[in-house]
């Protein structure tokens, strides 16, 4: 509590211009950052394997499997930097128990559990009961055990079951492609419902976070698949890579244009709020959003990216290039992030002055705490491809 | 009949449960829609509202002196940390100076009496607005909260359930008058609660009390006979931030535009 | 039906079920008696014992003392806009007295100079040019300002 104060007081002495006395204190910190940050790379990591079945680019296909992985370990951790940021985790499960119908946020607990059970899981389950089957026979262990739990009792392996598998797995991830939709826009609707915020109230602010979610989560899964290739030192499908490049490519130029377009519609509206945001934009946020959002994020990347649609450098160069815009697009999309959940809070809804953000390392709200939830998504994947690795199974859809 | 039929009849039992209960769970789904434009005006058989007061407050600016009173007794009579982060009602004074810049600052919430820090004859006009929660019938905070542990209740009061906020701070997030904080010691959202333990036994909210110049005035908006109704019928008074449709019931006097 | 799609159901029926039980058990008694909140909150809200007592407890015992500001210019200044009560509320004030402050600074809390302070019936006074290095009860009584004391 004395170290909160000792922030507050130092927050306070940074004042700049009048905030209301009760915004001193910054409510949202690292973790709800991370919140939509995390929520994104899933609805872009399952996107880019909606890509391949439905739309049928089959050149994806080495990255189907470990998309829907990744989507799935980073699922499993997208609520718990929002229970961490709770005053009261104990009672994070009144969210479900009696959800307030008019909340945004109490919603969204549904919309997440509908996309981890029923579309997630049960993509990832038809896509592997099949050699689950398979696998339950030949493994020993935990592994029997799982594999021999997660089939539900039904041990078919016939054409006709793998025929019905496809089309049901089919038929989940066009529903799916709704509601990734549906996930990543919600949240972004978390923030753009709130009209007290001039920062956050948009209409377009749904639609920015979700085209930048698919601009992550591509770039995630861009990474995931090279360093994993690597580590099973195979050969990385050239022709794979270039797609996914050339999505991200895609996708980062509609979402430039639609936040271009959100900063547009402000300028020359120019309403009651705009003085302060320009400052804002100016100043506070100079280096995350000029630099590290637009410039390293999206323009560098799109320069990269761009060049390689006319010339094809050599392999090796492209591995290396494409490296590295997945990782300023990955920190590009994160300070996306922080320009929004942060930046809204720094401007007084006095409309007349900021308050500052002092960050600490330690604390549930903490440096630590974030790298702890970037880093265990990524242990889950491990796990995850060690239980079921893509590259091992049997069976593939159509 | 046989082992088919009754599986058949099983499945039967099952398909029928399943529809049920999906039926309810889609009807569940989509009945938060309903309602998801704005809390609404629930009609209660237990309580009739019409005999219930309907609490408001009016706020004179023109008598306000700025001596910060309101926002101790605030702090005292609701346990309110007392570091200058936490308040549920605090006074800003609002200096328009020759050049036309505008000056706002409320150092301490107010407490302790304002001064003018701005020289005499930089001044074009000075005056002094206190601040709380505006107690909106379309509260902001309300609507926002997952859990319905902020609500309004049947006399109109903004207040907070403290056992079973989560403390999330979406509401915190959602007040456009940034009227509530969320308390250190508690760990829940706080905010004005016009006193409720006091003007249910028929006190004054603390504020009101200790004010030296009555610049507040508290009272039942559905009782014609109070202050609080004259002093809406003899002051063109006006809300803050009306564009934002939350209908707010504290009414201010002599608001220049300068406030927000 | 495939016996996949039905075990599913089952499963996702089995789920729901649980789910919509552990709601029921979990969600509070009085939750939903006037709105989408704990019904009994406001009884909580409620319960909490004022502090400030208001003129008429104050008379009750201090009678002279406030026929005195009564008669005043500090008349519409409650006792309790100075007094802060500092007691616990169910207690008597005999118990310990209110924190009693007639300082410079106190004083200027309203009647320091201040642009927004002109004007609204309120004396305003350079209160250092004024008497300095005395406390404003030194001279002036709090509950008659103007009997001035010697």
């Amino acid at each position: 509590m004395e170290e909160h104060y000792r922030h507050l007081y130092e927050a306070l002495s940074q004042v700049d211009g009048y905030i209301y006395p009760n915004e001193i204190d910054l409510h949202w910190g690292l973790m709800i950052v991370l919140y939509p940050y995390i929520t994104g790379l899933v609805a872009g990591a399952f996107i880019l394997a909606s890509l391949e079945r439905v739309f049928n680019v089959k050149v994806l296909k080495p990255t189907y499997g470990l998309a829907l992985l990744t989507a799935l370990a980073f699922l499993f951790v997208a609520t718990l930097p929002l229970v961490s940021h709770l005053q009261h985790p104990l009672r994070a499960y009144e969210i479900l128990m009696t959800p307030n119908p008019t909340s945004a946020m109490a919603i969204f607990g549904f919309v997440y559990l509908w996309y981890l059970m029923v579309v997630l899981l049960l993509e990832i389950w038809f896509d592997y009961r099949l050699d689950f089957v398979l696998w339950s026979k030949k493994s020993t262990g935990f592994k029997k055990y799982f594999y021999k739990i997660i089939t539900l009792g039904i041990h078919d392996t016939d054409e006709k079951s793998a025929k019905i598998d496809d089309k049901l797995g089919y038929f989940i991830t066009v529903l799916g492609i709704p509601s990734a939709f549906l996930l990543h826009g919600y949240v972004g609707f978390i923030f753009g419902s709130i009209k007290a915020n001039p920062w956050w109230s948009s209409v377009l602010m749904p639609v920015i976070f979700l085209f930048s979610a698919m601009v992550s989560g591509i770039a995630l899964v861009m990474i995931i698949y090279m360093v994993v290739s690597w580590i099973r030192k195979v050969k990385i499908d050239m022709p794979c890579l270039d797609t996914i490049a050339k999505y991200l490519f895609y996708i980062l130029i509609i979402d430039f244009t639609l936040e271009s377009l959100d900063q547009i519609h402000r300028i020359y509206e120019a309403e009651e709020s705009f003085d302060i945001i320009k400052v804002l934009v100016s100043g506070k946020l100079n280096i995350t959003l000029l630099v590290m959002q637009v410039i390293l994020g999206t323009i560098i990347p799109l320069i990269i990216i761009g060049i390689f649609q006319i010339y094809k450098p050599s392999e090796k160069i492209r591995k290396a290039a494409y490296f590295f815009v997945g990782i300023i697009v990955l920190i590009g999309i994160f300070f996306m992030r922080w320009n929004v959940v942060i930046g809204g809070q720094l401007l007084s809804k006095s409309l007349s002055g900021f308050t500052s953000f002092n960050a600490v390392y330690s604390g549930m709200e903490g440096y630590l705490m974030a790298a702890v939830w970037l880093i265990l998504p990524l242990f889950i994947l491990t796990f995850l491809l060690w239980l079921m690795p893509p590259w091992k199974k049997v069976t593939t859809h159509e | 009949m046989g082992p088919k039929r009754i599986e058949n009849k099983r499945r039967k039992f099952f398909q029928t449960s399943a529809a049920l209960i999906g039926g309810t769970l889609l009807y569940s789904l989509i009945k938060p829609f309903e309602a998801l434009a704005q809390p609404k005006e629930e009609e209660d058989p237990k309580i009739d509202k019409a005999d219930l007061p309907l609490w408001g407050m009016g706020v004179d600016i023109e008598k306000c002196i700025g001596c910060g009173k309101c926002a101790e007794a605030c702090k005292i009579e609701n346990n309110v940390p007392i570091e200058p982060f936490y308040f549920r009602t605090w006074v800003e004074q609002y200096t328009v100076k020759k050049n036309g810049e505008v000056k706002i600052e409320s150092p301490n919430g107010g407490i302790g009496g304002l001064k003018q820090s701005v020289p005499d004859e930089d001044i074009f006009k000075s005056f002094l607005v206190p601040k709380l929660c505006n107690h909106c019938t379309k509260a902001p905070c309300v609507q926002a909260c997952p859990v319905g542990a902020t609500y309004i209740s049947p006399d109109g009061v903004v207040l907070v359930d403290e056992t079973y906020c989560i403390g999330c701070s979406y509401c915190i997030q959602a007040c456009p008058y940034g009227a509530r904080f969320m308390n250190p010691v508690t760990k829940v959202a706080d905010k004005c609660t016009f006193c409720y333990h006091r003007i249910t036994k028929g006190l004054q909210p603390a504020c009101v009390e200790a004010c030296p110049t009555d610049a507040r005035i508290f009272g039942d908006l559905r009782d014609k006979e109070t202050d609080l109704v004259t002093f809406l019928q003899e002051n063109p008074t006006e809300v803050l931030k009306p564009h934002l449709n939350t209908h707010c019931r504290v009414f201010y006097n002599g608001l220049s535009s300068e406030v927000r | 039906m495939p016996k996949i799609i039905f075990r599913l159901l089952f499963s996702f029926v089995v789920f729901v079920g649980v789910f919509i039980l552990i709601q029921r058990s979990l969600k509070p008694d009085s939750f939903g008696e006037y709105g989408h909140y704990r019904g009994n909150s406001l009884n909580d809200n409620k319960m909490r014992t004022p502090y400030f007592k208001g003129e008429a407890k104050c008379a009750e015992c201090h009678e002279d003392v406030y026929d005195m500001k009564s008669m005043d210019l500090h008349d519409g200044v409650r006792c309790e806009s100075c007094h802060y009560p500092k007691i616990d509320a169910n207690t008597d004030c005999e118990v310990g007295p209110p924190i009693v402050k007639g300082t410079i600074k106190f004083c200027a809390q309203c009647h320091g100079i201040n642009a927004a302070r002109l004007d609204k019936g309120v004396p305003q006074l350079v209160l250092k040019e004024h008497y300095e290095n005395q406390n404003c009860i030194e001279c002036h009584n709090p509950h008659a300002p103007w009997d001035l004391k010697e």
